[in-house]
C-alpha cells in the first residue's frame, strides 16, 4: 500500500500538469496540423467523387499525370502521354524508379489493374464511370501502357489527372482486400497513412523513399473540423497551422491578427445560374433580360468582399476556354427594354421559379434573393425555391428544375470541356439546358481529338450560350487559407492545398 | 436486488419490441417519403440512367415499400444495417466505431449536469429565504436559457481563443495516437497505463461536457430542491429533529435519498434529450461520434446510415429508460414492492 501511493501521486501530478498546463501551440519546423473541412469518404481514392478529398488523395496517393499551378498537364508517374489521333488510345510511359509505400514496385500492371481490371469487377467504384468507355489496357513492357477506348476521348489525359484517377497497388490490394487496404491503405505517394480515426484526423509521415521532390515537412496531421466557426477558432488559439474555407469576412479579419496571414485564391469554381430553355424562360428575350439585370460586381462586393472575380463566360480566367476580351455587361436599361419587347414591365412582371441551395456554397441563399430584387426592378418576378444540394443532381436528371437554378461547379481540371460541355450537353445530368442549337455543337465536341480545334469550339460555344441567354455565369469563387506566418504552400489555381508544397521559412 | 433488476431488464426488453418496431416503421417511411432518390445518390454525377436503375434494382427500392421494410428490417435482425451510400460501407461497423465516443461524452456531460444540478439543487435549499437563493435562481435561469450549442461558441472562445488553455477539435493532442480498444477512449488511455494521454482525453473531453451539461443541469437543480421542501413538510423529519439528530444529517441521511427519487427520473429523461444534444456539440468540436456521423449522413442523404443512427438513438434512450427505472427502484423500496 505505501509502495503504491507515491506512484498514484505521480500519476495524479502527471495528469494534473496535463490537464492545467496550457494548449500546445507551437509547431515543430517539420510537423504541421492543418483545419480541414471535411473527412474522406474512404481511403480508397477511385471509390467516390469528393472534390475536397482531393489534396489528401494527392498526399498519399500517385496519379499518371498532374497539374502545374497554372493547371496545365505535365507527367507524373507517367513520364510522357500520348492520346491518337482518332482519340481511340492513349499511349503512356510509365516511370521506372516507384515504389509503393509497401516496397512493390509501381508498374503497367498496377495502372491496368487500377483503371480497367478492378472497376470491371467491383462494383460501385466511381473510377469505372469515369473510365467506362475502356475496352482494355494493354501494358507491352512493365512501363509502358496503352489504353484502348470503345469511343473517342479527348479529355482522357485530363482525366488521367482528375477525380479517381490514381494508382493502387494490385498485389497488395489483391492480398489484403479492399476492407483491409481502406483501414491500412498503402500508395506511392509523398505522404504514408500513419493513423486515421473516422471523422476526425488523419496523421501522415513523409514517404522518405518517394520518388520525387521530397516534401519539407516531415509530420502532417489533418484534423478534420467540419464546422467554419470552429475553424477560424482553432487557427486563431494557434492550434492548427493552417486552415481553409473560412468566410471571406472572416479571412479578412483574421489576416489582419499578429502571426497569421490570410490569402484569397480564384480558383476554378463558376457560381452560375443554370437555365432551362423552356417554361418561362422559352423567350430568349426574358432570359438576356434576367442575365443583364444582374450586377455581379455588387454581388462579389456583398458577399466576397469583392474577391469573387465576375465572370461572363463558363470558364475560368487563366483556364483554355475562358474569353478575356469579352464582357456581357451589366445593363438594367437594355434589360428593362427587352422585356417590354417581349410584353413585360416591372408592374407586368415575366414570372419565373428560381431554386437555390441554402449553405451548400457561401452566401447561395443570399446571393439568389439579391437576384431576385435585381430581377424584380426590370421586371422578373422569381419564386425563390431552396433545394437540398443532394436533391440537385435527381431534379436535374428528372429536367425537373425550374426555369433558374443558382449552382457552384467545380473543375480542377480547368478543361472546357468540363465547364461549357458539361454544363450544355443535354445528355448528361449537370445540364439544364436541352436546346438543341446549342447541344449538338457540344456532343460534336465531344468527338473533337484535336486539342487547339477542341478549345475553339468550347470557346465558342461558352460565348454563344452567354448571348443566347443558355447560360448565365456569375463569378469565379475564391479559396480562403489562413495560416501561421512562416508557413508557406502552394497556391494552385484549382484549390488544391497540398501537404507536400507545404514549408516552414 | 439483482432479481429486480433483472426483472425490470426482461420487462423492458420484451416492452422494447413493439417500440422498435413501430420507430422502425416510422423512421423508414418517412425516409421513403423524402423526395430524394437513394440510388441516384449512390451513383457519380455523370451516370447514366441505366446504371442508376441498375442500383435501384440491386437496392430493391423497385420493390413495393413493405417488401423494402421486410428486407431491411430482415437484415437488422441479422445484424446488417445495410450500406452506407457515402461511404460504400456496412453502416454497422461505421456506428460501432463512432458510438462509444457519443456514450462517453453523454455520460461525462450527466456527470456535469448531476454535479452542478445535485449541487446547486442542496445548495438553493441549504440557503432558502436568502438573498443568494434569489441569485442561485438567476443563475439557474441563465444557464438554462443558453442552449448548448451557444455554450459550446462561449466555451471555445473563453477557454481556446482567448486563454489559451484548453482544445478547440478532436479528442487527443496531435502528438498521441490512438489506443486501440472499446472506443471508450478514458477507459483505453487508463487500461493501456497512459496517463498522460488519459489528462489530454479528459482535457479534449472537457468543454464538450461542459456545453452539454450546463444547460442541463438547471432543471435537475430545481427539481432537487422543490423535493426537499415537500420532503421537509413530512412528519419524519420532525421526529428526526426531536430525536437530536444535526440538519446535516438530516439532510444526508433522510430528506435527501427520498428527494432524490424524482430528481433520478428526471436524470433518465435528461439523459435521453443530452443523448440527441451531442449532435450540435459533436459538430462544434469536431468531436467524432454519432452525432458527426448522422450530420454527415443528413448532409449526404445517406438514408441506411440515417436509419440505423435513428435506431441507435432510440435504442439508447430504451436503455437509459431501463437504467432510470431500476436507480429509482433501488432507491425506493415502495417501487420495490410494487
Amino acid at each position: 500500500m505505501t509502495s503504491m501511493t507515491p506512484r498514484i501521486a505521480a500519476i495524479a501530478a502527471a495528469v494534473a500538469t496535463s490537464l492545467i498546463g496550457a494548449q500546445a501551440v507551437a509547431q515543430a519546423k517539420d510537423s504541421v496540423v492543418i483545419g480541414w473541412q471535411s473527412d474522406i469518404p474512404s481511403w480508397d481514392p477511385t471509390q467516390r467523387t469528393s472534390p475536397d478529398s482531393q489534396s489528401i488523395f494527392k498526399a498519399v496517393f500517385d496519379q499518371p499525370l498532374d497539374q502545374a499551378l497554372d493547371l496545365s498537364l505535365r507527367g507524373h508517374l507517367a513520364k510522357s502521354w500520348k492520346l491518337a489521333p482518332d482519340g481511340l488510345s492513349v499511349e503512356l510511359e510509365f516511370r521506372d524508379d516507384v515504389t509503393f509505400h509497401n516496397g512493390d514496385k509501381l508498374t503497367s500492371e498496377d495502372f491496368r489493374y487500377t483503371f480497367f481490371e478492378r472497376p470491371k469487377k467491383v462494383e460501385k467504384l466511381d473510377i469505372a464511370n469515369f473510365w467506362r468507355n475502356v475496352v482494355d489496357i494493354e501494358t507491352p513492357s512493365p512501363t509502358k501502357a496503352i489504353i484502348k477506348l470503345s469511343k473517342p476521348m479527348p479529355t482522357a489525359p485530363q482525366w488521367l489527372s482528375f477525380f479517381c484517377s490514381y494508382v493502387l497497388p494490385k498485389r497488395y490490394m489483391e492480398s489484403v482486400g479492399p476492407d483491409a487496404f481502406r483501414d491500412k491503405p498503402v500508395g506511392s505517394g509523398p505522404y504514408k497513412v500513419v493513423d486515421y480515426q473516422l471523422g476526425s484526423r488523419m496523421v501522415l509521415e513523409r514517404n522518405d523513399a518517394y520518388w520525387g521532390p521530397k516534401p519539407a515537412i516531415r509530420n502532417v496531421t489533418i484534423q478534420v473540423i467540419k464546422e467554419a466557426s470552429s475553424r477560424v477558432s482553432a487557427i486563431q488559439a494557434g492550434q492548427v497551422d493552417l486552415t481553409v474555407n473560412v468566410a471571406v469576412r472572416e479571412a479578412d479579419r483574421l489576416g489582419k491578427e499578429k502571426g497569421l496571414t490570410a490569402q484569397l485564391t480564384p480558383i476554378t469554381r463558376v457560381v452560375l445560374l443554370q437555365i432551362r430553355n423552356d417554361l418561362g424562360f422559352a423567350d430568349a428575350n426574358i432570359r438576356l433580360a434576367a442575365h443583364h439585370a444582374i450586377d455581379k460586381e455588387a454581388i462579389s462586393k456583398a458577399f466576397y468582399n469583392g474577391a469573387a472575380v465576375p465572370l461572363s463566360v463558363v470558364a475560368t480566367p487563366g483556364s483554355p476556354g475562358h474569353l478575356a476580351d469579352y464582357k456581357f455587361p451589366h445593363d438594367p436599361a437594355k434589360a428593362t427594354a427587352l422585356l417590354a419587347k417581349s410584353g413585360h414591365a416591372p408592374d407586368k412582371p415575366a414570372k419565373i421559379k428560381f431554386a437555390t441551395t441554402n449553405g451548400h456554397f457561401p452566401s447561395d441563399f443570399e446571393i439568389a434573393r439579391a437576384i431576385a430584387a435585381m430581377w424584380k426592378k426590370v421586371g422578373i418576378d422569381a419564386e425563390i425555391e431552396t433545394i437540398e444540394y443532394a436533391k440537385y443532381f435527381e431534379l436535374n436528371r428528372g429536367h425537373k428544375l425550374p426555369e433558374a437554378t443558382l449552382y457552384s461547379w467545380d473543375n480542377a481540371s480547368g478543361d472546357p470541356e468540363i465547364f461549357s460541355g458539361y454544363l450544355l450537353n443535354p445528355n448528361m445530368p449537370f445540364s439544364a439546358w436541352k436546346g438543341p442549337e446549342i447541344g449538338e455543337k457540344v456532343l460534336k465536341l465531344f468527338g473533337v481529338v484535336d486539342y487547339n480545334e477542341r478549345v475553339a469550339g468550347y470557346r465558342a460555344v461558352a460565348r454563344e450560350a452567354v448571348e443566347t441567354g443558355a447560360s448565365i455565369p456569375l463569378l469565379q469563387s475564391v479559396i480562403s487559407v489562413v495560416h501561421k506566418d512562416g508557413l508557406s504552400y502552394a497556391r494552385y489555381g484549382n484549390g488544391w492545398i497540398l501537404p507536400q508544397s507545404m514549408a516552414w521559412k | 436486488m439483482l432479481a429486480t433488476a433483472l426483472g425490470i431488464v426482461l420487462r423492458r426488453l420484451i416492452a422494447a419490441v413493439p417500440i422498435l418496431v413501430l420507430v422502425s416503421m416510422m423512421l423508414f417511411a418517412v425516409l421513403r417519403l423524402l423526395p430524394v432518390d437513394p440510388a441516384a445518390m449512390s451513383v457519380p454525377p455523370n451516370a447514366t440512367r441505366d446504371e442508376i436503375e441498375r442500383v435501384r434494382r440491386d437496392m430493391g427500392l423497385d420493390r413495393p415499400i413493405p417488401e423494402q421494410y421486410a428486407i431491411w428490417a430482415l437484415g437488422f435482425l441479422r445484424g446488417d444495417f445495410g450500406t452506407s451510400i457515402h461511404y460504400r460501407r456496412p453502416v454497422g461497423p461505421l456506428i460501432a466505431e463512432t458510438l462509444p465516443t457519443t456514450i462517453e461524452l453523454a455520460l461525462a456531460s450527466l456527470a456535469v449536469a448531476a454535479l452542478l444540478g445535485l449541487g446547486g439543487g442542496l445548495w438553493l435549499f441549504h440557503v432558502r429565504g436568502s438573498w443568494k437563493e434569489a441569485a442561485g435562481d438567476v443563475g439557474s435561469t441563465a444557464l438554462m436559457s443558453v442552449p448548448s450549442f451557444l455554450w459550446a461558441i462561449i466555451l471555445i472562445l473563453l477557454f481556446a481563443v482567448a486563454l489559451r488553455a484548453m482544445p478547440v477539435a478532436g479528442r487527443l493532442d496531435m502528438s498521441f495516437t490512438r489506443p486501440s480498444g472499446s472506443g471508450f477512449l478514458l477507459l483505453d488511455t487508463l487500461l493501456a497505463g497512459r496517463f498522460d494521454m488519459f489528462a489530454s482525453a479528459l482535457k479534449h473531453l472537457v468543454l464538450p461536457a461542459l456545453a452539454l451539461g450546463l444547460s442541463f443541469s438547471p432543471p435537475l437543480m430545481r427539481v432537487l430542491r422543490s423535493s426537499l421542501h415537500d420532503v421537509y413538510a413530512e412528519d419524519y423529519i420532525r421526529q428526526a429533529r426531536l430525536r437530536g439528530l444535526t440538519e446535516g444529517r438530516i439532510l444526508v441521511a433522510h430528506a435527501a435519498r427520498n428527494a432524490l427519487i424524482p430528481t433520478v427520473t428526471l436524470l433518465g429523461v435528461q439523459f435521453g434529450f443530452l443523448f440527441g444534444g451531442t449532435l450540435l456539440v459533436e459538430v462544434i468540436f469536431s468531436y467524432p461520434g454519432i452525432g458527426s456521423l448522422m450530420v454527415e449522413a443528413v448532409r449526404n442523404t445517406d438514408l441506411p446510415m440515417i436509419q440505423a443512427i435513428g435506431l441507435t438513438y432510440c435504442l439508447v434512450v430504451l436503455a437509459i429508460n431501463a437504467a432510470t427505472d431500476i436507480a429509482c427502484r433501488l432507491l425506493d423500496p415502495r417501487l420495490r414492492a410494487a
